[in-house]
């Protein structure tokens, strides 16, 4: 386990202190003002003297992105199984799911927050209709993916298309499922942080507030913080599908 | 493995198989006929092996049998006549098609479980079948954790803990070695010997349809039509030493010819 | 809307340029210097605010004075930014921007003053029978602005703004359209002729009532530029009073222009507009100093305003924060 951990960290760890000391030097050697690039210290000296600004507002964005999060999958997967039901279903539907990918969010923002108000509701709304798609289409792929030799197991045996669905077709796609969900966690970020911008609250205003005020350094700080929610969330999926995933596949060593 | 004890065995089923044919349509292409007029009349309990080259259809008829595809025309007819007995069938593929996430004995248990039975009883069941198949230490195993020849005893285990009066199998060994092979050749007629149930064998080895099979039915590359019905001359116990036989070797011919002729070769 | 679409734009615009800056800055100001070509970054579309800017343009008092001026920018766009990194050599903004950047460390100095009065204020239904700034704020309800705008953080010391929710304000007027009890930032040429257009009675509140009142379109320009080249700079600002004394005169043609560039105002509103804001452009002391002319005892106030809401550390000297551009009385030749 030790040297696994060694492995996975120290790579990315190395890369990161290389790149920001490299990041520092330079800028402070090519005498790049601070309006227009901070230095990472400075960044880091933004991010801590605001930390009272910065952290709740990180608290808000990521209580929109978990309950837009949430609602994509629950949502999404229920679209993908009504889906998945019949070929005229999936034809006459599809497109409308499709709609929630292209539609650009920055342009419906205002609307939301006309439909919805002002505050959590819509930027919940923004972080789910930039987030539901992936998932949508990720399980349906999973789901129309299933082994047809189980399918007709399944149908020797009699079992009603609720059976099917619960021991078969929901198994089966889970990896898809939680590829879906990797790709919609980062969207949603995006998604909470525009709906922020229009909605209010949040990472979102703390970024134009600090453009605003010519704070590069926090516009800075408040963006790796939008960051590090993101590579919070993915990292949690990644872990959620290692242990889900764990006994799919051939271990390295066998008894 | 040795043989396990009879149990109060359920008696097979007969089929009877009565002008059969299946045709694959689909838009803009021509229509291909798969199953062209078979006629088929197994006993109840006999071990059967189907017998044809590649894409001959033969998996076709099998999946017809077992309610799988459709008849485009033709009858089907089971036991005294009718319909396939509630719960009397079970099928195994030609891989093991396990489902990844369950482990042995929850895979075993699978087809009771769509059954309804309780759960107290589908363990007894599945961990009966897993022994009549040498897997009794790999119950909690993962199928990722198991060798090729191993998940397909767990089919195996799988398609007999519902105790079918009628057993199809489509090629189930043929990606398997040759010493796993033959292993489970022989597991396979000391579980018929027991059982007393209806086995239907589909197999394009000659080889293990002569060393398996009471009756061998060989069919005509596609479409299928049944060009020989032999019943195989010989011994009841089959032993690995069979192999070496002439008769095993003469009885081997025979099915050779049959599958040259149906082949559309000269003899 | 579009103002949203821009702000996004602008952060993209922003983190892009940002990075791209060091690179390409020098080669674009100096190759112009030597044609006389000048680039100036707007903060917003063309409308009244920059009414005078293309009327000097539009009577070629710029090219009288061999300056070929270019005009970019639109909302949201980065302009401090652009300034400080040398893509433009002027941009518009306002005057507080101008002390938090040299808060930041960027020499930034402002060259014009377009108002002398701020034209920024807060819009209400008129129905409501409020009086004042504080009456609005007694009130309660909803409050859109521009998310980091230093007059929020000033009323939010001088009022009790404890009932209000602050909220963005997305460059809209639907949402005040459809809630009676919303109060929103406007600029008075803009909004509040919108407004009334679509049958509202809206009632607006000058921010200046507060006491917070920082000029507002402001020139602005490096202050490396504006000591290395007074002559040019001289030039500039005279054409650009030339062009305001025409349009405040007679702002027609110029607005007929740019509702060519911005058909999202028709020219009504472009009359309306140039109206309402005269008096805020040309009043004592412009009419005394020259339109566009500034004071060291403004930019005092606004330094120690700015201070005392902690938007800055130290108040910057006021000298430093602007160059007061004496230009002639009588314009140079016209060209041949």
């Amino acid at each position: 386990m030790k040297p696994r951990f060694v492995e996975t960290f120290v790579p990315p760890a190395a890369t990161f202190l290389l790149t920001t000391a490299a990041a520092e030097f330079g800028i402070r050697a090519a005498g790049v003002s601070p309006l227009l690039l901070p230095t990472p210290s400075a960044v880091a000296r933004a991010a801590l003297q605001h930390a009272p600004t910065l952290l709740p507002a990180l608290a808000m964005t990521a209580q929109a992105v978990a309950i837009g999060l949430a609602l994509s999958i629950a949502l999404g997967l229920l679209v993908a199984i009504a889906l998945s039901t019949s070929r005229w279903v999936e034809r006459a539907f599809y497109p409308y799911a499709i709609f929630f990918q292209i539609v650009p969010i920055v342009a419906i923002a205002p609307l939301l927050v006309i439909w919805f108000g002002y505050g959590m509701r819509a930027v919940v709304a923004a972080a789910f209709i930039v987030s539901v798609f992936p998932v949508i289409a990720n399980s349906l792929a999973g789901l129309l993916s299933v082994d047809p030799a189980l399918r007709d197991l399944f149908r020797l045996y009699g079992a009603s298309g609720f059976a099917r669905l619960w021991k078969l077709s929901l198994p089966w796609a889970l990896p898809n499922v939680l590829t879906g969900l990797r790709i919609a966690a980062g969207l949603a970020v995006i998604g909470a942080i525009v709906g922020e911008f229009v909605g209010g609250g949040g990472l979102g205003v703390v970024v134009l507030e600090a453009m605003r005020q010519q704070r590069t350094d926090l516009v800075f700080a408040a963006v790796l913080h939008a960051a590090a929610l993101g590579l919070a969330l993915f990292a949690a999926v990644n872990a959620t599908s290692h242990f889900a995933l764990r006994r799919w596949h051939t271990q390295e060593t066998e008894p | 493995m040795s043989a396990p004890e009879p149990t109060a065995a359920p008696t097979g089923v007969a089929v009877r198989v009565r002008g059969a044919c299946r045709v694959f349509r689909s838009a803009g292409e021509a229509d291909v006929v798969a199953v062209d007029g078979v006629d088929l009349s197994i006993a109840a309990g006999e071990f059967v092996a189907i017998l044809g080259p590649s894409g001959c259809g033969k998996s076709t008829l099998l999946r017809m049998i077992a309610g799988l595809e459709p008849l485009d025309a033709g009858d089907l007819g089971f036991g005294a006549g009718g319909g396939a007995p509630k719960n009397a069938l079970a099928y195994v593929f030609q891989d093991a098609h396990l489902l990844p996430w369950r482990d042995v004995l929850a895979n075993v248990a699978l087809p009771l479980e769509l059954q309804g039975r309780a759960s107290g009883e589908r363990r007894d069941a599945a961990l009966r079948a897993i022994a009549a198949v040498g897997l009794a230490d790999a119950a909690q195993r993962h199928p990722a954790q198991l060798s090729g020849g191993m998940r397909m005893r767990v089919s195996l285990a799988r398609a007999l803990v519902t105790e079918p009066r009628l057993l199809l199998l489509d090629e189930p060994f043929a990606a398997l070695d040759e010493i796993t092979r033959q292993d489970l050749d022989d597991q396979l007629r000391a579980l018929w010997a027991a059982t007393g149930m209806t086995v239907l064998f589909v197999t394009h080895s000659i080889a293990e349809a002569a060393f398996l099979a009471e009756r061998a039915v060989v069919l005509t590359r596609r479409p299928a039509r049944v060009v020989l019905e032999h019943a195989l001359d010989l011994p009841a116990q089959r032993d690995a030493a069979l192999r070496g036989d002439a008769r095993f070797a003469r009885e081997m011919s025979v099915l050779y010819e049959a599958l040259r002729r149906g082949n559309g070769k000269a003899a | 809307m579009s103002r949203l679409a821009a702000s996004k734009r602008a952060v993209a615009i922003g983190m892009a340029a940002l990075l791209a800056i060091p690179a390409c800055g020098g080669e674009d100001a100096a190759t112009r210097a030597t044609a006389g070509k000048v680039a100036l970054a707007l903060n917003w579309k063309p409308e009244p605010e920059f009414g005078g800017l293309y009327e000097a343009q539009r009577m070629d008092a710029f090219a009288k004075r061999g300056i070929t001026l270019e005009l970019t920018g639109g909302p949201g766009a980065p302009v401090v930014q652009m300034v400080e990194a040398g893509k433009v050599e002027f941009g518009i903004a306002a005057a507080d921007e101008v002390v938090l950047a040299r808060d930041r460390g960027a020499d930034i100095v402002a060259v014009f003053a377009t108002y002398q009065t701020n034209p920024q204020g807060i819009m209400v239904h008129a129905a409501r029978g409020l009086h004042s700034l504080a009456d609005v704020f007694a009130a309660g309800g909803t409050l859109a602005v521009e998310p980091g705008v230093a007059y929020t953080k000033f009323f939010e010391k001088h009022y009790d703004l404890t009932k209000m929710k602050i909220v963005p304000y997305g460059y809209s007027i639907a949402p005040f359209l459809g809630d009676p009890t919303l109060a929103q930032q406007v600029f008075v040429t803009a909004e509040p002729i919108a407004a009334r257009r679509q049958g509202a009675d809206p009632q607006v509140f000058l921010i200046a009532e507060s006491g917070f009142n920082p000029y507002a379109a402001v020139v602005i320009t490096t202050g490396a530029r504006a000591r290395a080249e007074t002559k040019r700079l001289a030039d500039f600002v005279a054409a650009l009073r030339e062009g305001w004394r025409g349009y405040l005169d007679d702002p027609t043609l110029a607005n007929a222009l740019m509702g060519q560039l911005n058909k999202e105002m028709d020219a009504d509103t472009f009359r309306l507009g140039a109206a309402a804001q005269q008096p805020l452009i040309e009043d004592a002391f412009a009419k005394q100093s020259g339109v566009g002319a500034m004071s060291l005892e403004r930019w005092a106030t606004l330094g120690r305003q700015l201070q005392e809401l902690g938007l800055i550390g130290a108040a910057p000297a006021p000298r430093d924060c602007f160059v007061q551009v004496e230009t002639l009385q009588s314009p140079p030749e016209p060209l041949r």
